[in-house]
């Protein structure tokens, strides 16, 4: 699956980069940066793609 | 033992509950490798969503009125909507339902939340804690009312922001002033700097009495001056939603009608767990309600695997964080708070965007960073005990 950022919506929070470091980060002018897009199905990848998803509080990431 | 074989006496969990607690708390049983029945009760008829949004992005009139949604669940729950959890035998391991039913559990986990404290028992005393709440207000704002808002916490500071937005004229009855009691007497004077140069009315007060009579809302200050307004919104606290749970023996008791309080790894049995607002938990303070979205989400975590693997799961200490948006200003902060004294400038000044650092006697600090965009992992480590 795909990592979406609606980048409108993103409010340099960061707790996604927390979440799932490996994947993601913000840069210094705090905006958020996927360094992963792609991730395999039920592999921990995947996991914590779920959790930045589900960490950040204005919806700003999605997976499609 | 291994994240599939946790739990694996587990067959059925039922999560009561289905905000950021319940929804996370669901996300972390499939995350931990619970594979069998999952069922999540919730009172509202809504699907999860982000409460913080409410009180920000939600009232301004130009408001994206899809801020609060949140990306649907992927935890494969039997989901029961609109339907109040209303008594529990723990006996029996049941949870019993408004409509009659009964959801059977091996193990349970608690989030059903926190109230809106009312100071009246009267329908024109607004609160703002759910989606139908934020949706009532928002309404009742077309065509610029003027408003009263009672508590001087960020969800009032919120709220009169949003108002103000709105073309209202708005009074802020404050114990206080508005926000020292969270943030400290510095960044208190931000904020109501800002707020007063964008035309909100304080009136800082003791004991302020509120009649919310219906078209005759008005508040008496401690001066014994009335103030009236169109619109009266009371933003004093939350209560956990513990009712449903009298008898258990479950509920600590505390001045403002009971807690859950649970231990270190969210337990309040080993069958039984819980997370979010209804929960507080051992922290440096003592026994702490922790009533923000990112303790909710961590507790929630910690919470669902406590259930799962018991005294085996980590008991993680975490930081919370905490953010709020009012009158153009916007804050993020990491660490104890309320801040004494000055700050130190790590980067910007006292006239604008700036990152900034208290010291605290024991060596911790906290980190807050005002209209400055940086990530979260950078604020904790700004306020790392220095070495």
């Amino acid at each position: 699956m795909r990592i979406v950022l609606d980048r409108p919506r993103c409010e340099g929070h960061g707790l996604c980069e927390e979440a799932a470091a490996a994947l993601m980060h913000l840069d210094h002018d705090g905006e958020l940066v996927l360094d992963v897009e792609q991730v395999e199905d039920g592999t921990p990848q995947a996991a914590a793609a779920q959790a930045a998803v589900r960490v950040c509080p204005v919806a700003a990431l999605s997976l499609a | 033992m291994t994240a599939a074989e946790a739990g694996r006496d587990v067959g059925r969990v039922v999560v009561v509950g289905n905000g950021i607690a319940g929804l996370t708390a669901a996300d972390a049983l499939r995350a931990a490798g619970f594979d069998g029945e999952l069922v999540v009760v919730g009172e509202e008829r809504h699907a999860a969503y982000s409460r913080p949004a409410l009180s920000k992005a939600l009232l301004t009139p130009s408001a994206d009125m899809t801020a609060h949604r949140l990306p649907a669940p992927t935890h494969g729950a039997i989901e029961i909507l609109g339907v109040a959890a209303t008594g529990l035998d723990t006996a029996a391991r049941e949870v019993l339902l408004a409509d009659g039913s009964r959801q059977a559990y091996d193990r349970l986990l608690i989030a059903t939340g926190s109230r809106a404290r009312r100071l009246t028992d009267s329908a024109d005393e607004l609160t703002l804690r759910g989606i139908d709440d934020a949706l009532r207000l928002r309404a009742r704002l077309a065509g610029g009312p003027s408003v009263l808002v009672v508590g001087g916490g960020p969800l009032g500071m919120e709220i009169a922001s949003g108002c103000v937005e709105s073309g209202c004229r708005v009074t802020l009855v404050s114990q206080g002033p508005p926000l020292v009691e969270q943030l400290g007497r510095h960044l208190a004077g931000v904020f109501a700097a800002a707020a007063r140069r964008r035309g909100l009315r304080i009136v800082e007060s003791g004991a302020a009495s509120v009649d919310a009579a219906p078209g005759a809302a008005h508040v008496i200050d401690g001066e014994g001056t009335t103030h009236r307004a169109d619109v009266l919104v009371t933003a004093v606290g939350d209560l956990p939603n513990v009712a449903w749970l009298a008898g258990t023996g479950l509920v600590a008791p505390t001045p403002s009608g009971g807690v859950l309080a649970v231990d270190e790894r969210g337990l309040l049995r080993p069958d039984i767990a819980a997370a979010g607002d209804v929960a507080a938990f051992p922290s440096a303070h003592g026994m702490r309600r922790v009533p923000l979205w990112s303790s909710a989400v961590e507790r929630a975590k910690v919470a669902a695997a406590a259930l799962l693997r018991g005294a085996e799961a980590p008991a993680p200490a975490f930081q919370p964080y905490f953010w709020t948006e009012a009158f153009g200003l916007s804050l993020k902060a990491v660490g104890p708070m309320p801040l004494t004294g000055e700050p130190e400038y790590l980067d910007g000044g006292a006239d604008g965007p700036a990152l900034m650092r208290w010291r605290h006697p024991d060596g911790s600090g906290s980190a807050v960073a005002l209209d400055y965009r940086i990530p979260i992992p950078r604020l904790r480590k700004v306020c790392l005990p220095v070495a």
